[in-house]
């Protein structure tokens, strides 16, 4: 088991530097003379040459990747065009709004996930109707979705706000960045509270699409385990129904549903940029958004790196998790 | 049952002493029938067919009994296993009529929570693959508690059914426990909180033929522990023999007979039971002709003849057996039917043509079935077609820290002859579908030489003939597929398509079939044809019968006897039956952890064993009134195999120097061609005697036909 | 001594499905699934004869700014220019489903080849590319698609290039799955002892066995294309204003939504229908092909 978990996180290493290899390229590729952007339009050519030999673009590929990776590792993430800050100071202000709805919706996604699966493996009257139900949000983009809950229940009804994270102007700031966490450390509870209202629609939004997935496959793996030859031990035991679905067909179906909650991070991601694009949710995604019509490359890949390396770290638990449930997972 | 106790005190600590495993409940006190299966149906569809699995069946079974239920494939004896635990599939849904009462409550009529108390209360299951039986994610202590209800009765139950050092055990994974030690955890679970009856279906399918043996004694020695009854459900009626009191025979879903094991596997009555016997191999069997097989196959559930369900395959049958269901009656020690039923003991027979055909057993020798011709002649010679020199071949399992070495052959030395037959024998892990692998060049070998003779590439046939064939292809391309190298254009090489299947014994509509469109026994024949089209040199087959109905596997051995005199090819069989490998092989070798421990002369290897471990394999070839010593133990690891003779640990006769000295292959004086190695065994050799010196005075006969 | 079995022919079995008529599927789908597969065939045809059906230009105003649906001829009415939203709404759909069509194409037919050779080849060539794939799928996959749009300039053929890129790894992976576990059967091994060489190996015994596995995994793949090219599309990483697409479209028509809902809503709702036609058939198909 440890000798797996040190295996994975050793792979999690060489995913990492391949992450930072395509930024790399695609910087390259991305036609942005750096040195060009950090001057400005208006530099001359000489000021360009010299500012490149400075900052080690006329050196050989590799060691400019080296620089490059290097520079990561120090959180030089280069100077966004459109803010003309560092990138890395503005991850830093943007990131914990989205760790909040990422987080928020990847717990939803898992919770309704479960359900929807518990529930679709069932047989009951209208057992067809449900699962087309879930079908249609699954089919839904996010952004109707989105715009659905904000005219419904935030413009019609009022039951939901439907832009930002607070309402407060004067929300406290810090430590955490996380208006939620940030109002109940503060003891400002009416702020915390607000926050979380701000967070539903944004969080099940984003958690819809990822928790079908995910209840689809825990369906499919629990109906085969329901039919499965250690099922049918665990009834000629004489253990009630209930048991035999919690206690062995359910831990051998998790596998199955942790796997697609991996995979389901990725597009949950892309959900949360525009969640947060619609929502004007001032995370991230909303970041990466208004430096797309800029061309604000650094910016992007910034964002891409950071979105990367939680999708990784997100995936290296996942695997672990396997392991802990399904212990033939860490044989492999 | 006389020796049942023995094993469980074998298996349980010296320390025990006299203390009963169990509270033994005394068999036979109470006279009410445990289980009485009334008038039982169950129907259901599938693929828009409707499955007739069962078609009236009646029994009883007493408190303490042992019910062996034999049937071949699609005769419904699982279907009947899972009626009476209440567990048959939800889907497709099950159409049951009749009554199945357990301990009282009726399994038919029962809801889902009285079932499941009948279950709780009364009822214990075994089934085939203890692998996938046992809940991967769950240590066996949690899975056992679950049954027994606390640790220390899990403890107790696990040492009772002879699973080493229980205690530790508690906290392992069915994937570390090897099939033997899984299927005793089942049984564990099954007899927890002593239930009247456990329902075992088909528990030694899976298992190595030695422990197979030892699965079957811990069953009898549980009944007369516990006074539990035990149905056996099986396909051999061998294994049924060796442990139930009473047999049962299903046929297209309706008993054919039913009476004492002794009556049943001494002499059946019914055409089908008589049929099942004979093709049965024992050691006895005439190795000089073919065996006597069931023509046809067996029946097909979702269209049942109207009458007798045997009538189509039965040598007796008239028109009489067309025209109704045969009532199943009771007859008397004289064959004749009786008014009343009389008991327990009665044995019942399905035949309305009974007493109108000779219903002895006629042993195994059947004169109608002509002698086999001599193996074509210009083929049989002393040339080697294959010989294999001091192969070894190890697996590499695992990576970095974790890997290790399965040494699958550890130094084999082979020669067959052309036009010979060896049958390579053996259990799970002895490397001899490894050795066939590497002669068909399927593998690399690490070390040694495999040569050829004169002729090419060998051809080989599978034990999963389905698999063999690939599934989207007609069986006239696969055929052909060997002709193509051949440069024939597409009329001449139909037309021997055409002739392999017809030597086969297929009809010419089965080329343009895909294999899903065949049965079992026709797959077997297609991938005969398709390695005989261009008759090789040498024939491979590994296990070609092992997963066949027992009536197609005599039909398929007869076939590759047949194809072997005809074409006069070299075979190399492997097997883990002895019986089997005698009868198609002139020699037989037997294998035991990637080494040859003995190779001798079919009929001489049978009837005199020299090796330990042949002798014990020898002894799993059920036999009625036959006093079977038991092997203990499973085959060790070939991973990291013992030192010295890699059957010391489990050698009744290991001395010290077993575990140290290594042994080799060596020839036993005054028998040519005969190598034994141990040299314990060859050193104390005596002469030959015993219960199966019969063998020896047939075979004797045997070989002035022969050669 | 052989005796000839009569030859009974059955209905084939599991593993042995083949795609057969559109009839067949279609009989043998849930009503659910028929709705889907009637309504992708009507969304298919009015995206093949967008220019027949469309009533007016989509890149030319044809009416006032945020005419309602219903009114002035304008089925979904007009947005913010004027434009009419059912026009550009039936060339959305062409892109979106041309798009997709294109990416799970390219997707089966790269992922395809690499897991082939991969799953025949084995040994260091299957570690090789199997590494090189598994590197791919440890990322994700629709935020590198964003990067590499932004990097390469927003534009159509950019967008498809891009989720063509990181979506092919998949494919890769079903592939030499299947080829390994139909690799494994001794079927295999069969064939080359009956002198088949490694070509016909490949194409004639593994390959086909392969077909429906892939074939259904491409056509549930369809509708998260979809989702994933208006995801894009709606971020601004498609082709530039005022190219008819749907994501674009709900992106643009935004900050009208509390009063004129159906500018942003319109498209949005044509991408749902095309999704859950798509979803539903894959549905139906996986259905049919799985359990004959």
């Amino acid at each position: 088991m440890i000798k797996f978990v040190v295996k994975r996180l050793l792979s999690m290493v060489v995913i990492l530097l391949m992450l930072t290899a395509i930024v790399f390229l695609l910087q390259k590729l991305s036609h942005i003379n750096p040195a060009h952007a950090y001057l400005g339009a208006n530099a001359s050519q000489a000021a360009v040459n010299r500012e490149t030999h400075i900052l080690g673009y006329d050196r050989p590929f590799i060691a400019q990747y080296f620089h490059y990776v290097s520079g990561l590792l120090r959180g030089n993430l280069e100077v966004s065009l459109r803010t003309r800050h560092p990138v890395s100071t503005d991850i830093v202000a943007f990131l914990p709004a989205t760790v909040e709805l990422a987080v928020s919706g990847l717990f939803l996604a898992m919770v309704l996930g479960a359900v929807f699966g518990l529930i679709s493996a069932a047989r009951f009257r209208g057992a067809g109707a449900f699962r087309m139900l879930l079908m249609s949000f699954a089919s839904a983009p996010v952004f109707l979705l989105s715009l659905l809950g904000i005219l419904v229940l935030s413009g019609n009804l009022h039951w939901l706000p439907g832009t930002g994270d607070t309402s407060y102007t004067n929300a406290p700031t810090g430590p955490t960045g996380i208006i939620v966490i940030d109002g109940l450390v503060h003891g400002q509870f009416a702020v915390a509270w607000d926050g979380v209202w701000h967070l539903i629609l944004p969080a099940l939004v984003v958690a819809l699409g990822p928790a079908v997935s995910i209840g689809r496959v825990l369906r499919g793996s629990l109906e085969a385990s329901m039919l499965s030859d250690f099922a049918r031990t665990a009834r000629a035991k004489g253990l009630k129904e209930r048991t035999v679905v919690l206690h062995h067909a359910l831990r051998n179906s998790v596998s199955a549903a942790l796997s697609m909650t991996g995979l389901q991070v990725g597009l949950m991601f892309a959900g949360v940029v525009v969640v947060e694009t619609i929502f004007a949710w001032p995370g991230i995604g909303l970041y990466v958004d208004q430096s797309i019509p800029q061309a604000d490359f650094p910016a992007i890949a910034g964002v891409t790196l950071v979105l990367g390396v939680g999708y990784v770290i997100i995936n290296a638990i996942v695997d672990i998790l396997q392991a802990v449930v399904d212990p033939r997972v860490a044989l492999v | 049952m006389d020796d049942a106790p023995r094993a469980a005190e074998a298996s349980a600590p010296a320390a025990r002493g006299t203390e009963r495993l169990f509270d033994a409940a005394s068999p036979g006190a109470s006279k009410s029938p445990l289980v009485v299966v009334d008038d039982l149906h169950v129907s259901f569809e599938r693929g828009g067919q409707q499955v007739n699995a069962l078609r009236g069946v009646s029994f009883e079974l007493q408190p303490g009994e042992i019910l062996g239920l034999v049937g071949e494939s699609g005769s419904g004896k699982s279907v009947l296993a899972l009626t009476l635990l209440g567990l048959l599939p939800e889907r497709p849904r099950p159409v049951i009529t009749g009554s199945a009462l357990v301990s009282g409550t009726d399994m038919v009529t029962a809801n889902r929570e009285q079932a499941r108390l009948v279950r709780k209360q009364h009822l214990g299951a075994v089934f085939q693959d203890p692998m996938t039986s046992l809940n991967p994610t769950m240590r066996i202590g949690k899975q056992v508690i679950e049954a027994a209800g606390s640790t220390q009765e899990a403890v107790r139950l696990l040492d009772a059914v002879g699973l080493p050092d229980p205690a530790s055990r508690l906290r392992s994974y069915p994937h570390e426990l090897s099939g033997g030690l899984r299927q005793r955890v089942m049984i564990a679970m099954a007899v927890a909180d002593s239930p009247a009856l456990v329902i075992a279906d088909e528990p030694t399918t899976a298992l190595d033929v030695t422990v197979q043996a030892q699965i079957l004694e811990l069953l009898g020695t549980l009944r007369d522990e516990l006074g539990t009854s035990f149905i056996l459900v099986t396909h051999d009626l061998g294994v049924a023999a060796q442990v139930a009191d009473r047999i049962a025979v299903l046929y297209g879903g309706r008993l054919a007979e039913v009476g004492p094991s002794a009556d049943l596997f001494g002499a059946p009555l019914h055409p089908y039971a008589t049929g099942l016997l004979r093709s049965r191999l024992v050691l006895r069997t005439d190795r000089s002709r073919p065996i006597v097989t069931l023509p046809g196959e067996p029946p097909d559930p979702r269209n049942h003849p109207p009458g007798c369900p045997f009538s189509p395959r039965c040598e007796h049958h008239s028109g009489e057996c067309d025209v109704a269901l045969p009532p199943l009656e009771t007859v008397t020690a004289t064959g004749e039917i009786a008014p009343s039923p009389a008991g327990s003991a009665m044995h019942q027979v399905a035949c309305v043509r009974l007493g109108r055909f000779s219903t002895g057993h006629a042993a195994a020798i059947d004169e109608r079935a002509e002698p086999w011709g001599p193996v074509a002649s210009a083929s049989r010679g002393r040339n080697p077609a294959v010989l294999v020199h001091g192969v070894h071949k190890r697996f590499t399992i695992g990576t970095g820290l974790r890997k290790k070495h399965l040494l699958a052959l550890r130094g084999v030395d082979l020669s067959l002859n052309e036009g010979e037959a060896i049958a390579l024998v053996g259990e799970s892990g002895c490397g001899k579908s490894t050795l066939l692998r590497s002669i068909a060049g399927l593998q690399m070998v690490d070390e040694g030489e495999i040569e050829f003779g004169k002729g090419g590439r060998p051809q080989m046939v599978f034990q999963d003939a389905g698999a063999s064939l690939t599934p989207w292809l007609t069986v006239g391309e696969q055929i052909g597929e060997r002709l193509r190298s051949e440069g024939l254009r597409r009329q001449p090489r139909d037309a021997r398509v055409l002739e392999a299947l017809t030597l086969v014994g297929l009809p010419a509509e089965v080329a343009k079939a895909r294999p899903a469109q065949l049965s079992g026994g026709q797959r077997q024949r297609v991938a005969l044809a398709r390695a005989t089209v261009v008759p090789p040199e040498v024939l491979l087959c590994d296990e070609p019968t092992s997963a066949l109905d027992v009536s197609l596997a005599a039909t398929v051995l007869n076939l590759i006897g047949r194809l072997r005199r005809e074409l006069g090819v070299a075979i190399l069989f492997v097997t883990h039956d002895l019986a089997a490998a005698r009868m198609v092989g002139d020699r037989i070798a037997v294998m035991y952890l990637g080494r040859i421990v003995e190779i001798g002369d079919a009929d001489e290897l049978c009837s005199a064993p020299i090796h330990p471990y042949t002798k014990a394999l020898l002894d799993t070839v059920p036999e009625v009134g036959r006093v079977h010593v038991r092997l203990k133990g499973e085959p060790a690891n070939p991973i990291d195999p013992p030192n010295g003779c890699a059957f010391h640990p489990r050698c009744p006769s290991a001395e010290p120097t077993c575990a140290t000295s290594p042994v080799s292959l060596d020839p036993v004086e005054g028998a040519s061609g005969r190598r034994v190695a141990c040299p314990i065994a060859l050193r104390l050799r005596t002469p030959i005697t015993g219960d199966l010196n019969t063998a020896g005075v047939m075979s004797a006969r045997d070989d002035s036909g022969r050669r | 001594m052989a005796v000839a079995e009569a030859f009974i022919p059955s209905a084939p079995r599991r593993g042995t499905a083949r795609i057969g008529g559109a009839r067949r599927i279609v009989g043998r789908a849930s009503i659910a699934e028929r709705v889907g597969f009637a309504l992708l065939a009507v969304l298919v045809l009015a995206a093949i004869f967008a220019p027949l059906i469309a009533p007016y230009n989509p890149i030319t105003p044809s009416g006032l700014p945020f005419t309602s649906p219903l009114h002035g001829g304008h089925l979904m009415g007009t947005d913010e220019v004027g434009f009419d939203i059912f026009s550009r709404v039936l060339y959305g759909l062409r892109t979106s489903l041309v798009g997709a069509v294109l990416v799970v194409t390219s997707g089966v037919i790269i992922g395809g080849l690499i897991g082939l050779v991969a799953g025949v080849a084995g040994g260091w060539v299957d570690t090789v590319l199997m590494r090189f794939t598994d590197l791919f799928l440890a990322l994700p996959g629709p935020v590198l698609a964003i990067a590499f749009v932004a990097a390469l300039g927003p534009s159509g053929f950019h967008t498809l290039l891009a989720v063509a890129i990181v979506w092919w790894p998949f494919y890769a992976r079903i592939m030499r799955g299947e080829i390994r576990a139909l690799a494994a059967r001794p079927h295999l091994e069969a064939a080359t002892l009956a002198g088949a060489g490694p070509f016909r190996r490949a194409f004639r015994h593994l390959l086909p066995g392969a077909t429906s596995a892939i074939v259904v995994t491409a056509s549930l793949d369809v509708g998260n294309l979809v989702l994933t090219l208006a995801g894009l599309s709606f971020l601004g990483l498609g082709a530039p204003a005022p190219a008819p697409e749907l994501g674009a479209m709900a992106a643009r028509g935004l900050q009208y939504l509390l009063q004129e809902w159906w500018v942003p809503v319109m498209p949005a709702i044509v991408v749902f229908l095309l999704t859950l036609a798509s979803n539903l058939s894959g549905d139906g198909l996986n259905a049919t092909m799985s359990d004959s």
